[in-house]
């Protein structure tokens, strides 16, 4: 056995302690709450994913999901507008939501004592948000996120990049098709009435995953959330997702050339790989992680250090887009250096992914897992991030536990498995591009 | 129906106390160490004062160089993150204006093998040609990548509207700067400045079955103990204040906007009455400045302000997007959020606001083995007591209304500001005119950072 197989064994030991401190409760009207101990005293995080996330929306509904988390901190029943945020922000508080294509989460980190008050606040948008929600808050909420597009996408190089991937690599009218940003004519066309069905659509008790990691004695605290939270009714009619089937290869080679004003060339290879929580998701992410992740990935070494094409971008040049509902997407990107082309860094990022079905060696699998479970074990490494980590694998996987026994799975993986996977996957057929090349640059569209 | 209970009275928060660190002298470096039973991950920082405003005057960007050039071992080759990587730890290092940081986060039972690693690293890396020149080009490379992004283009040009000297040029170097170091220059400030250096480690964690003592004499070796420091006040940019920088981004859809201006030295002011009154005006989300630009009139996504506080001046801004179109309004909202502030004071809800959250919150403020270990970094760099956090505490709790109006009074100045726009030029000059604050003078970006240290008109 190799000395780092020991660290990942005497690491997954010391969490299987941990796993067995979790408790979970379903209460009578559906909502699911896990409790977890934290490493530092007199703090409470509190962490909520509701179920929904931007793949609920339709055709001229896009940004919805989002818009909508905005518009949980605009007031609710008993809550004036602005005072979530001044309640929680007074006591020193961590406090913000986000929204992706499969969930929208929120989260607060107290003061122990003050636990009572996130859980009140949070029952109060759930249960009565219809009540505090009125055109003036849309109209201004509706400007800020349209802030948001242009601070994200639309008024930085490279912005649109991910726009673009997904409605290539999702056909159109699928759920994944558009971000979770949205698109401006859609969020102008926002309306109230809306706004309020699908508040009564999504959010119920049913629909949420409440975790709680503190000091406080477990007990305790499934009392205070079934005090606060245990009035209030599940959904009469649980909401439909659109369906996110999708079979076989991306349908490749397909290619996008966006011509702009960028301060240099930009290179996305896109493949379609299984949906996140599967065996061969996590395959394929040690296959990216051997390609891309840390500055002893192949990607870094060839392109960066040795052959000087790619920009030095500390080693995070592949990873995975974890979507659970639909296959996700292996995603590699790098930028040109002066004087290289995109040709040139597209061939030489091709290369290199070829490799990879040429064979891996047990020492690169090594440090692939030790980068994939350090990056895991500091996520969950403060109170919010375990809070976090515990409702995502209650969520999408209806098992906590999971948070600390996940990199068990990437330990039970051979190299040859990875060298299979990415034989099959990353071939042509399976492949999106997506370029960026500057329009000031005299060969931009050579 | 709902059947909801009523909004919950607060008890009495458990008062907090920073935990007292465990200080070791070991040869000539110092270890300050929290224990945090259970914490998986800890947090190894060495401390040392090779910041850039130690670099000598010819050398803008030398510390920031030989920090990146670490990175590439006692190997040479980008050699030191593989083998942190296998032991599942990861390389930390930054420079501050202060101070040269450099250090490890490791799986607690991973410390002794991570922080070996580290120190070799640290007191004998190769530094070979090859590798500072990539290094080297890469920074400059990056330097230009990261300016494409209106917020960094906008931040990176105070420096050289508030001040001459070093402070002109932003904390890296500027290209052309860059571009005339040399391997030599890099190998003479490490050995100068790095390698002989003892420093400070401090090591936040688990810290069972770690010996602290050993850690010492691992990092410091035989590094002579940190020399004592010397600060002088920098001088002022010339030409006449407010005024108003405008770099043309042909096309923005959205400005980035600044308003900066000088501040005294953190030694200088009395930290909770500075940083309380920053936090009503833009420190938090429901502070003014965001309540007005984005909870009212909807121009941004979020605004914010902080004081910069180094150990010789310090720098005020206020920094946000807007959509193009309302960058002359964003400008005079944010101008007459200051003179209200200045001219009315502090509510007493805002200053419950700032004094709960600085105190009440602490617990939430260092929850984790990162922010524990940046309290102890921050005492190393300003020279301050180890129960610094508690005494700032005692601060907040003291705070008054009067004080946060005294405080907006005295460090707030408008009429000394520079405000710096990166968006389209040919649309915003007139309105930007129009706002009356100051004359506008517009820049490409390409042209500001062209010859060394030369960034003011």
């Amino acid at each position: 056995m190799t000395s780092v197989q020991q660290g990942v064994q005497r690491l997954v030991t010391t969490t299987n302690g941990a796993a067995k401190q979790i408790t979970q409760h379903t209460l009578d009207n559906g909502l699911r709450l896990v409790i977890a101990p934290a490493a530092t005293g007199q703090v409470a995080a509190v962490n909520l994913w509701y179920g929904v996330g931007s793949r609920h929306e339709v055709p001229g509904r896009t940004g919805f999901a989002h818009l909508f988390e905005h518009l949980m901190f605009q007031g609710s029943g008993n809550v004036p507008k602005g005072d979530h945020f001044d309640a929680i922000e007074r006591l020193g508080g961590d406090i913000n939501a986000s929204t992706s294509s499969d969930r929208t989460n929120y989260y607060e980190t107290v003061p122990e004592h003050a636990l009572d008050l996130a859980l009140w606040l949070e029952a109060d948008r759930l249960a009565t948000l219809r009540e505090g929600m009125g055109q003036e808050v849309l109209d201004n909420q509706r400007d800020v996120v349209k802030n948001e597009r242009r601070q994200r996408y639309d008024n930085i190089p490279y912005g649109t990049a991910f726009e673009r991937i997904l409605s290539h690599a999702y056909p159109p009218g699928h759920p994944y098709h558009h971000p979770t940003i949205g698109s401006m004519a859609d969020l102008d066309a926002a309306d109230l009435e809306y706004v309020l069905s699908f508040h009564k659509a999504h959010y119920g008790p049913d629909n949420l995953v409440l975790t709680v990691v503190s000091a406080l004695d477990p007990d305790d605290v499934h009392e205070r959330v079934k005090h606060y939270f245990g009035g209030i009714p599940a959904r009469d009619v649980i909401a439909e997702a659109p369906d996110a089937t999708l079979e076989g290869p991306i349908g490749g080679p397909k290619s996008e050339v966006v011509t702009e004003n960028v301060p240099a060339p930009a290179v996305f290879l896109i493949y379609r790989v299984p949906a996140y929580g599967t065996r061969e998701f996590d395959i394929m992410q040690l296959a990216s992680a051997v390609l891309g992740q840390g500055q002893g990935s192949r990607l870094y070494r060839r392109l960066v250090v040795e052959r000087g094409l790619a920009n030095d971008d500390g080693g995070s040049a592949a990873d995975l887009v974890n979507f659970r509902y639909t296959p996700g997407l292996f995603f590699v990107s790098m930028i040109a250096r002066d004087g290289v082309t995109g040709d040139q860094l597209e061939e030489a990022m091709l290369d290199e992914i070829s490799t990879l079905a040429d064979g891996i060696s047990e020492e690169e699998m090594e440090r692939a897992r030790a980068v994939l479970e350090r990056d895991h074990l500091q996520s969950i490494s403060t109170p919010g991030g375990l809070a976090d980590s515990l409702g995502s694998c209650t969520q999408l996987f209806d098992d906590p536990t999971l948070v600390y026994t996940w990199p068990q799975r990437w330990a039970a993986i051979s190299t040859d498995e990875v060298v299979e996977y990415a034989k099959r996957l990353l071939t042509p057929e399976n492949r999106l591009s997506v370029r960026f090349e500057d329009e000031e640059a005299p060969d931009a569209d050579a | 129906m709902s059947n909801l209970q009523t909004r919950p009275v607060l008890g009495e928060p458990t008062r907090y106390t920073f935990p007292k660190p465990q200080r070791l002298q070991v040869g000539g470096g110092t270890v300050v160490a929290i224990d945090i039973p259970g914490q998986p991950y800890a947090a190894i920082r060495l401390v040392q004062p090779a910041g850039g405003i130690s670099e000598p005057a010819d050398l803008m960007g030398v510390a920031a160089l030989t920090n990146e050039a670490l990175e590439d071992g006692i190997h040479g080759n980008s050699s030191l993150a593989p083998s942190l990587e296998r032991h599942g730890a990861e390389w930390v290092s930054r420079i501050g204006w202060d101070s040269f940081i450099t250090g490890v986060d490791a799986p607690a039972n991973r410390i002794a093998d991570a922080v070996g690693l580290f120190a070799e690293a640290l007191r004998t890396p190769a530094l070979r040609d090859e590798d500072i020149v990539r290094r080297r080009d890469q920074l400059i490379e990056s330097f230009w990548l990261e300016a494409s992004v209106a917020s960094t283009l906008a931040a990176r040009s105070i420096g050289g509207q508030l001040f001459t000297g070093r402070y002109a040029t932003p904390l890296s170097g500027g290209p052309a700067g860059l571009h005339e170091l040399t391997p030599e220059n890099v190998r003479r400030f490490h050995a100068d400045s790095v390698a002989s250096v003892a420093g400070t480690l401090v090591v936040v964690g688990d810290l069972s079955g770690v010996d602290l003592e050993a850690l010492g004499r691992t990092v410091f070796g035989d590094a002579l103990a940190t020399p004592a420091r010397h600060t002088v006040a920098p001088d002022p940019a010339p030409g006449d204040l407010p005024r108003i920088l405008l770099l043309d981004r042909p096309g923005s859809v959205q400005s980035a906007l600044i308003l900066a201006h000088r501040a005294p030295a953190r030694s200088q002011v009395d930290l909770p009455k500075v940083e309380g009154m920053s936090d009503v005006l833009g420190g938090m989300f429901t502070s003014r400045l965001n309540m007005e630009l984005r909870e009212r009139l909807g121009y941004t996504y979020g605004v914010g302000c902080r004081f910069d506080l180094r150990r010789d001046s310090g720098v005020f801004v206020i920094s946000t997007q807007v959509e193009a179109p309302t960058t002359a309004h964003s400008i005079t909202a944010t101008l007459e959020q200051i003179a209200k502030l200045k001219d009315e004071g502090a509510t007493e809800g805002e200053l419950a606001a700032v004094r709960e959250s600085n105190t009440v919150g602490l617990p939430v403020s260092y929850s984790t083995a990162g922010r524990l270990a940046g309290a102890l970094v921050e005492s190393v760099v300003h020279d301050l007591p180890e129960d610094h956090v508690d005494r700032l505490r005692a601060g907040f709790e003291r705070l008054t209304a009067d004080d946060l109006q005294q405080a907006a009074r005295d460090y707030l100045h408008p009429q000394e500001s520079v405000v710096i726009v990166a968006g389209d030029a040919e649309t915003l000059r007139e309105p930007l005119a129009e706002t009356g604050f100051g004359p506008v003078e517009v820049r490409d970006p390409e042209t500001l950072w062209a010859v060394p240290g030369s960034t003011t008109p």
